[in-house]
């Protein structure tokens, strides 16, 4: 197994959709960065304007916390995607180049070359999002500077500065398990579809169907509480003034639980399936 | 017996690919698998090699190797951003083999690659992916190799260098080698047996040389003079330009070509050909 993923990491290391993926997470964090230079107190003052007759602000607004948050939001929909596209890709290109047939003509066993497929889109998936998250930090407080954090979640909430950036940190730990999830739907989408365009037009639109369930009300506590859509979005949570830690923790846990039965569901259908590039 | 396929039946909804097909390999032999598209011989090989599942029948080979088979279905499938040091990598990690640069320099040299080249896969022509899909399928030395229409799309050069390699590993290495085509001449003179496969099932087999020999009907000769002969022409021979197609059917090629002679004609070549209807067909049964 170890072999197998050494081999996984080593290919995944020598394909340029590699470096596609990871330029197309620093184009998004470049764009959210100009835009928040060029225009970000143009934003401030506007949602802040009918308070600013009322209070008195203090201090920068925009300053690197903010920058952070506004990165951390991409979790929502284009980093999702990007890892999708990625991942599926590690199981579909070897479909579509047919190399899948030879590495299953030497002695591998298909549980074992599944579930390294799987490892390693999860180890692909954390560093994804570790290199996000750490250049996020460091060029927003080297460019924007500390301050203190005001963030729009059913009104507007301020955190201190030391306070944000504990929360931001957490936000994006959150976040990372919802990000696992994803990228296990996405192989498992790989396993079942096979094509590669298939399975990104069915992987973008379970993303989409996954963030548009999220915001409708059931009428179910059962299905409010535990159906996967409405697991994804615990890394928000950390920014209400009282963190509802019970609530992190447990859809955490179920979504882990989620990622572990939608992999299972790929093992098996793999497992079963001929090989047939 | 290095293996043994018995009655391999394999259908995929109604259409019945395979019925109760059986072939036995003895090792170090080299063993061919014809028969016209669609006969059935890839699905045959994709059992063998455990992608696909049978439906019915038993697969044994008796191998106590890490590997006891390796092969290369259809065209060679390799990385083709990765170099050819690096596709052997990848397939000597995944099975636990340290991919030395003595044993990377060895499997290149014995399937005739330069170690040197450094360039991604994408850039061999596809008798070096051939090449280097056969190294890869001998890495772990298996004691059997099964080749898909390995000389499809090959030029001459590429099919005859081919051609040394099998040979040059079945008798050298000992190594089982069963290949498959469409094309019997490609078979003739490199297969020991012979196996033939009409529509999913195997209607004949036996020594190469004997299959051949009995659907023979027609042999081509080319020398000069062949117009002014009688023989030819009382024989309903079909002339072509410098050559003539001659099916003998009361005296045997060898009294027809005495008798060419005795009339003067000079004979430069007799080719047999194989009459491929009553090869891959059930003419002759």
């Amino acid at each position: 197994m170890i072999s197998l993923i050494r081999s996984e990491i080593y290919k995944i290391g020598k394909q340029s959709k590699t470096l596609y993926a990871l330029a197309a997470i620093l184009i998004i964090e470049g764009f959210v960065f100009l835009s928040a230079y060029y225009q970000g107190a143009g934003i401030i003052d506007l949602l802040l304007d009918n308070l600013k007759e009322s209070f008195e602000f203090q201090g920068n607004l925009l300053n690197g916390n903010l920058i952070i948050y506004l990165i951390l939001n991409s979790l929502w929909f284009h980093v999702p995607l990007i890892l999708m596209i990625i991942i599926s890709g590690f199981l579909t290109s070897e479909y579509k180049d047919k190399t899948i047939e030879t590495v299953m003509l030497q002695p591998v066993s298909k549980l074992n070359f599944i579930l390294s497929k799987y490892i390693v889109s999860i180890i692909f998936t954390l560093l994804i999002v570790l290199i996000l998250a750490v250049t996020t930090f460091l060029i927003s407080y080297w460019i924007f500077g500390y301050g203190d954090l005001v963030v729009y979640l059913d009104g507007l909430n301020f955190f201190e500065s030391e306070d944000a950036s504990y929360r931001l940190i957490n936000a994006f730990l959150s976040g990372t398990i919802t990000m696992v999830f994803f990228s296990v739907v996405s192989l498992t989408l790989a396993v079942i579809l096979k094509d590669a365009t298939k399975t990104w037009i069915v992987a973008a639109i379970f993303l989409i169907c996954s963030n548009l369930l999220l915001k409708i009300d059931f009428n179910n506590e059962i299905i409010n509480e535990l159906f996967f859509s409405k697991l994804t979005d615990s890394w928000q949570y950390f920014f209400y003034y009282e963190v509802p830690y019970s609530s992190i923790y447990f859809k955490n846990i179920l979504l882990l639980a989620y990622s572990i039965l939608v992999m299972a569901i790929g093992v098996l259908i793999f497992k079963r399936r001929d090989i047939q590039g | 017996m290095i293996l043994e396929a018995r009655n391999i039946c394999k259908s995929y909804g109604s259409l019945e690919v395979l019925k109760n097909v059986t072939i036995e390999c003895h090792k170090g032999r080299i063993y061919g698998l014809i028969g016209a598209n669609g006969a059935g011989k890839t699905t045959l090989f994709r059992i063998l090699l455990g992608l696909i599942k049978q439906n019915s029948g038993s697969i044994a080979i008796d191998s106590e190797g890490i590997k006891p088979i390796g092969g290369i279905v259809e065209k060679p499938a390799l990385y083709g951003y990765l170099s050819a040091y690096g596709n052997l990598k990848v397939f000597a990690q995944i099975q636990r083999l340290k991919l030395t640069k003595e044993l990377f320099n060895e499997s290149m040299h014995q399937v005739g690659l330069s170690p040197e080249r450094k360039d991604a896969v994408k850039n061999y022509s596809l008798g070096m992916k051939q090449r280097l899909g056969l190294a890869i399928a001998l890495l772990n030395n298996p004691d059997c190799i099964v080749l898909d229409e390995p000389f499809s799309g090959l030029d001459p050069m590429g099919i005859s260098a081919l051609h040394a390699l099998i040979k040059k590993l079945s008798r050298e290495n000992q190594i089982t080698i069963i290949i498959s085509s469409h094309i019997v001449s490609e078979l003739a003179d490199l297969c020991d047996m012979l196996y033939v496969l009409y529509d999913g099932e195997i209607i004949k087999s036996g020594s190469a040389a004997r299959l051949l020999k009995e659907n023979v009907t027609t042999f081509k000769i080319s020398g000069k003079n062949l117009e002014m002969s009688e023989v030819l022409k009382n024989a309903d021979a079909v002339f072509m330009n410098k050559s003539v197609l001659v099916s003998p059917k009361d005296s045997t090629i060898s009294e027809v070509l005495q008798r060419l002679i005795e009339e003067g004609v000079e004979v430069t070549s007799c080719i047999p050909q194989t009459d491929l209807k009553a090869l891959f067909g059930r003419e002759g049964v």
